[in-house]
Formats: structure tokens, sequence, C-alpha cells
């Protein structure tokens, strides 16, 4: 879900576009695109219970909505091609990818009998590559499904993801590696999203070789955190990889809510201040780093808080009550937030934001 | 975005958002003690004795089929399957209940192991009978064989599956009815085990009672319904997804009666009735609608309309799900008990989550 930030911004947004699909936009949501030093995308739920993937301004003005079957999750997007994929939420099995410049059309890849998505995924660094985080539910064990984008997004493999439910995972900039969060919860479609093993989850953190699926290395958790699920994750421009967490045991913990490693390092978690910690409601719904400013933001649905964070020191710089708090992406300054009430930084729109917002332009 | 830093990110999102085109939804306050209120109904009212009357309904079978094993007959059999409708019933309303300790310890799962796609649970009782395993009619033993082999999906096929009858009432002391009265009090012990940890003084029930900054369940009152509303709306999806779409999806779809949970016996909708039935004890004993404004209140009693009619369309389905699905009478039915889940489904979600200031709906505080 993270944004590189260096190669492409509004502008070649506009560019890539192109005339035909500037054309076609409502006066209102090309102005919007016009001024925007940034645009994203989001999943969403309209108010007539239908979901979709809305293109959206900085200011969170709409400028732009691709429907879907099904509710969303995470996303990903391809500096290279230009490309966004939205991925079913668990335990769905389908995912889209779309242009948002409406120069391709769409394709809908559906999870292999057995499979299904776990809602995250990332494109390599040249985009021939989309990889998925998906659940092996009869084996139950995560795994990273592997695509072809220069193939129609055809299946060409797969990797053990080395845990059980996998969720968040993301690429290294020089794609070499695979960066995977194993929740450690197990789930089976038969049982929806009922959580199975929360007296026995083991949550770790992998990474793989992109090109073998070797693995490189694996954190599990500390004794004394067998409960904390390791589920977002983000690169900053350093290589050190962040990650996020949510913590299935006694609420009235105060456990470590994110945390850093880099390849061959071991984990170190952040020492958030207390009342930090309890703002976030021990649940971290989604993390992003803003390179450029060297920032980390953090959300919490549960806690109604954003958190933004020194990528640096993990000081944190500034944390707010947001109710219902849902999405974080880097923006041109700072951290872009959304919520689950419609609200995209400044603006208020009749749709349910989703948990995930990824930057495209 | 540059102006958030400026002015403050709480300041852009709560006062100064433009509306694109909505309004605000308020968030509802939800006073400590009427959280409190709610809650101990809904522990008191309704989890504590469904567990309660689990047990004791477990514990009838037990005691039924053991008294089948000392004196086989034909009489004593229905006695036993009576008594296992009735633990079907029992289940049904309690195991909407998908969170704390049935769901600990694979509690859950040895209670019942379904859906069994691949007849996982068939082969391995099969096997069980065929070897004449004599750790099977040990409740002791069979506690620790394959979840599969010990709960309420065994205990059907023992009863009512291939050669039942003849190898129940064949002699006293035969294998398959020791081994049924070993399952069924294993379920009975697993149902005492839950209904113990419930009956705690200091345990689950006071921290579902009483949210607060040093509960280990629930921080505050909002958590704390959040999620006695899952139990209802995951109960309502339960329904829906797991019990019925497992088997039938809709008119020119294809069926698959055999994978109705207790198609065998014939209790397909004692057990949805069951579902139904707890889903609406909860949401009246709980007095969830008291939370609500006045003008949000008539969800509740909108909902509790579409679970009486699921109820009563329920009742006159045909038990035999291998005719049901064929015949269009019946299908009909089908269809109103799955467009009647998926409205009660967003009443639940959207219709009182909204209510209580869950303004995207229930399923959308997962955040996952």
């Amino acid at each position: 879900m993270s944004w590189r930030g260096e190669t492409i911004d509004r502008r070649g947004f506009l560019k890539a576009a192109g005339v035909a699909f500037t054309a076609a936009l409502q006066p209102g949501s090309l102005m919007a695109l016009e001024r925007a030093d940034a645009v994203y995308a989001s999943g969403f739920r309209a108010p007539d219970g239908s979901f979709g993937i809305a293109t959206v301004s900085e200011r969170g003005e709409i400028i732009d909505r691709v429907a879907l079957p099904a509710r969303a999750h995470g996303m990903a997007f391809s500096v290279a091609t230009g490309r966004t994929v939205a991925f079913a939420r668990r335990p769905g099995t389908f995912a889209m990818v779309f242009d948002a410049a409406r120069r391709a059309e769409p394709v809908m890849i559906t999870a292999p009998e057995g499979r299904h998505f776990y809602g995250h995924g990332h494109f390599s660094p040249d985009g021939t590559r989309l990889y998925a985080s998906e659940n092996d539910f009869d084996g139950n064990r995560g795994m990273i499904g592997v695509y072809d984008g220069s193939d129609g997004f055809r299946r060409i493999g797969e990797f053990d993801a080395h845990g059980v439910g996998t969720h968040d995972m993301t690429v290294s900039d020089d794609g070499s590696m695979l960066v995977i969060a194993n929740g450690g919860i197990e789930t089976h479609p038969d049982f929806g999203r009922t959580k199975l093993n929360l007296d026995r989850m083991e949550p770790s953190l992998v990474l793989l070789d992109a090109r073998s699926g070797a693995l490189i290395q694996k954190h599990l958790m500390p004794p004394a955190l067998p409960q904390l699920s390791t589920r977002h994750l983000d690169i900053a421009d350093s290589g050190r990889i962040w990650f996020a967490c949510q913590w299935e045991g006694a609420r009235n913990a105060l456990p470590p809510l994110a945390g850093w490693f880099s390849k061959g390092e071991d984990i170190a978690f952040l020492d958030l201040p207390e009342q930090t910690t309890v703002r976030l409601g021990n649940y971290v719904g989604a993390i992003a780093v803003n390179r450029r400013e060297g920032l980390v933001g953090l959300t919490s649905p549960v806690g109604g808080a954003a958190v933004t964070l020194d990528a640096r020191t993990g000081k944190v710089m500034r944390e707010e009550t947001v109710r219902e708090a849902a999405g974080v992406a880097p923006a041109a300054h700072g951290i872009a937030v959304s919520t689950y009430d419609g609200r995209f930084n400044e603006t208020k729109s009749r749709i349910a934001w989703d948990q995930h917002i990824v930057r495209i332009g | 975005m540059r102006m958030i830093f400026a002015a403050g990110l709480a300041l852009l999102l709560s006062t100064t958002a433009q509306a694109q085109d909505a309004d605000s939804v308020p968030a509802v306050e939800l006073p400590p003690a009427a959280v409190t209120k709610v809650m101990t109904a809904a522990v008191n009212g309704f989890i504590r004795p469904g567990y309660d009357a689990f047990e004791t309904s477990a514990q009838d079978v037990a005691d039924k089929s053991a008294a089948l094993c000392k004196a086989p007959s034909v009489a004593n059999l229905n006695v036993v399957k009576t008594a296992f409708r009735a633990l079907v019933v029992s289940w049904g309303s309690i195991e909407i209940v998908r969170t704390g300790p049935i769901i600990e310890q694979n509690r859950f799962e040895r209670v019942l192991f379904y859906p069994d796609r691949k007849s996982t649970g068939l082969k391995q009782v099969q096997a069980v009978l065929a070897k004449k395993d004599e750790t099977a009619t040990d409740p002791a033993t069979l506690a620790s064989k394959s979840v599969a082999t010990q709960g309420l999906g065994a205990l059907e096929y023992l009863l009512y599956g291939t050669n039942a009858d003849s190898d129940l009432l064949q002699a006293e002391n035969a294998f398959r009815c020791r081994y049924a009265a070993a399952v069924a009090q294993n379920v009975a012990n697993v149902a005492k085990d839950v209904a113990g940890i419930w009956d705690a003084p200091d345990g689950i029930a006071k921290t579902w009672e009483q949210p607060g900054p040093d509960n280990p369940a629930f921080r505050t009152g909002g958590e704390a319904i959040t999620a006695l509303l899952g139990i209802l709306v995951h109960g309502a999806e339960a329904v829906r997804d797991q019990r019925i779409e497992t088997f039938y999806k809709g008119a020119g779809k294809a069926t698959f009666p055999k994978q109705a949970l207790f198609w065998r016996s014939q209790n397909t909708w004692d057990s949805l009735h069951g579902n139904l039935d707890g889903l609406s004890k909860l949401l009246a004993t709980s007095n969830m609608v008291e939370l609500l404004q006045e003008k949000d209140q008539p969800v509740v009693a909108a909902t509790q309309a579409r679970l009486q009619a699921m109820i009563a369309t329920a009742r006159t389905v045909m038990p035999n799900i291998e005719l049901a699905v064929e015949n269009p009478g019946e299908q009909a039915k089908l269809q109103s008990l799955l467009d009647g889940g998926k409205d009660v489904i967003a009443k639940l979600n959207d219709g009182y989550g909204g209510a209580i200031g869950l303004s995207s709906g229930f399923s959308f505080a997962d955040g996952d």
C-alpha cells in the first residue's frame, strides 16, 4: 500500500490519463483533479450498500468511481504501469486490477480453488509481478500468490508465507524481497470472519526472496506478546520496515503497537507514551510512511485516533482524535487520513471510506 | 494536505470539513449504567441460561443413551432421538455466541464440526465403528480424539446413519450405543465447562457487565455494546451463509442437500429455529432497544418481526432437505429465508449499528 513518492505526481497522473479521461469527467471532478497536489484511491461503501473504489483528490473530492462486486480492503499501485489493484476483504475471492485513468479495461482476478485473498498485495517495482496475500484455508497456512502482470495477471505460482493469518505484504524497493505480516490468526471461510485460535496465536514478520520464495528471515513476537497480531506494513526510504499491530489480548493491557526492523536485524518496538497507546485502543488499522518528510502515520478506528510519528526517532509528532479513523497515506505534506463516516481530509462525502488508502498520483 | 500541519488535523477533520454531499452522523451517548444494565441482562438473561440449558439437554441425551445401551428397544431409541432433537435446538440457540470460552481450546469444534465438505467426520466415525475402538466409548479418552469424532455431527450419524437401528438395538451395551453415549457425555462435559466459566463470580460475566479502563474485555460501554451487536450480526450471517447457502443459494443454482446441517436426522430446521430463536431472545432479553433514541427504536421491533417471520417459515419447510430443494413451493420458502437473513443483517448492522453511532454500520467497526 505504500507510495514511493518519487516518480509520479498529480501532473504525471493527468498526463498519463490523457484527454479522453479528463474529457469524460464531470466539471467538478476535473477541477478537483486539476487543483490536487496528490491523487489517491480508496475502497468505499455507497449509501445503497454497493461497493467500489474511488479516486479522490488530496482535498477529499471524489474524481471517479469504479464499481466492485463486494467490499474491498487493501490496494496497491504500480508506478511503472499506472495500474491499481483492489483486493477483496477476507475471505473474499476477487481482486480487481484497473487503470484509474481508464486507459485499459479492468482485469478481475479470482482466487484459485482452496484459496481466498487476505486483502493485501503489492506489485513488483517494474509492475510485471503482482503478489497477493492468500489463505490456504484447508492447509491452515498463509501463502503469497504470484500473478503475471504482463500476461493478464495469470497466476504463475505461490510462495509459503511461513505463517498463519497472512495479512499485509509489500515489496522492497529493489524488488528482491517480499515483506510479510502474518497476523497469526487462523480463519476459515466456513466460519466467516470468526477468529479461531486467539488462545494459540503465532504472529510473525517474514522476509522472503522475491524470486525463489526462499525464507530470508522470520521474527516471532516475544513470548510475552503471543497475541500481538502483526497486520500492516510500510517501508521507509532507509529500507526500515515499519509494522503495525492489533492486540488480541486483555483490553486493559498496554502492549506495543508498532515497531520496525530491517533485513538482518531484529525487530524493535516503538515505545509510545501510555496515553497514545490507550488512545489507539490497542488496535492500529493502517500505517503509512511519508518518505519525503520522514513521517509515519497510524490510525485506529477502535480508539478513534490518528498519530503521526517521526520516522527516524519514533517520537510522536502529533496525535488527534479522529472518530472512526480509517486509512492513512502519505500526502504532499503530512499524512492524509480518511474515516468510515465519509471524511477524507477536509471533505465529507456521503459514502463510507474503507480501511485503506493508496496514493496513485 | 499542507494545511493539515498548519491548522491541525482535528480542526480540518471535525470543524472545517466541507460537505461534498452529506451531513455528519452524531455519536450516541451510551450511559455506563444503561450499558451495564443491557450487558447484565444479556449475560444473565440469555448467555448463562443458554449454556445451562445446553448442558442440561446434552446430559439428558447422555443419560438416555446410557439407558438405551442397558435396555435396547425401539421405544428407548426413540426417546434418545427426541432428546437429541431438543439438544439440537438448545445448542442452536446458544450457538450464536461465537465469542468467549466456547471458541477457546477448540470447544466449538468439539461440539460441532461443521461444515465438513470433505466428510472428514463421516469417514472418521465410520473408522471408529469399523475398528470398534474402545477408547471412543470413554468420554475421557474420546475428548482427546479428532474433534470430528466427538460432537453433534458424530452423534447424529451414530443415531441416524447407516445401520444405526440394527447396531444400536442388536444387544445390550452394543459398541455403537456406548460410543453414542460417550459422545453425548463429551458434549455435556464441554457444555458444563463453558457454563462454569460464565458462572464464575469474578470471571467473564463480570467483565462483560462492567466495562471500564481496567476491564480486560471492554474499556468502554461502546466497545461492550459493539461486541454484543457483533454476536447478533455474526449470528445472522451464520444463519444465511453457513446454514442455508451451504445447500441452497437460490433458484437455478446447484443444490447440495447433503451439506445441510443435520439433514440425516431431518433436524435442519430445528437447528435453524434454534439459531433464529436465540437471536430473537438475545435481542429481547438484553433490552438493547433502551440504548437507542426514541426515533431509532423501531428498528428493533422491525428486526424482531423479521426474525419471527423467518421462524414461522422455517417451521413449515419440508424436513427432508433433498425433497425441499427440488420443490418449487419449498424453494420459495428457502428464498424467503435468504431474503429475511439479508434484511435482518442490514437492520442490525446498519440500523442498530448506525443508531448507536457506528455510522457505517457494525461491520466497518472491524477494520481488519
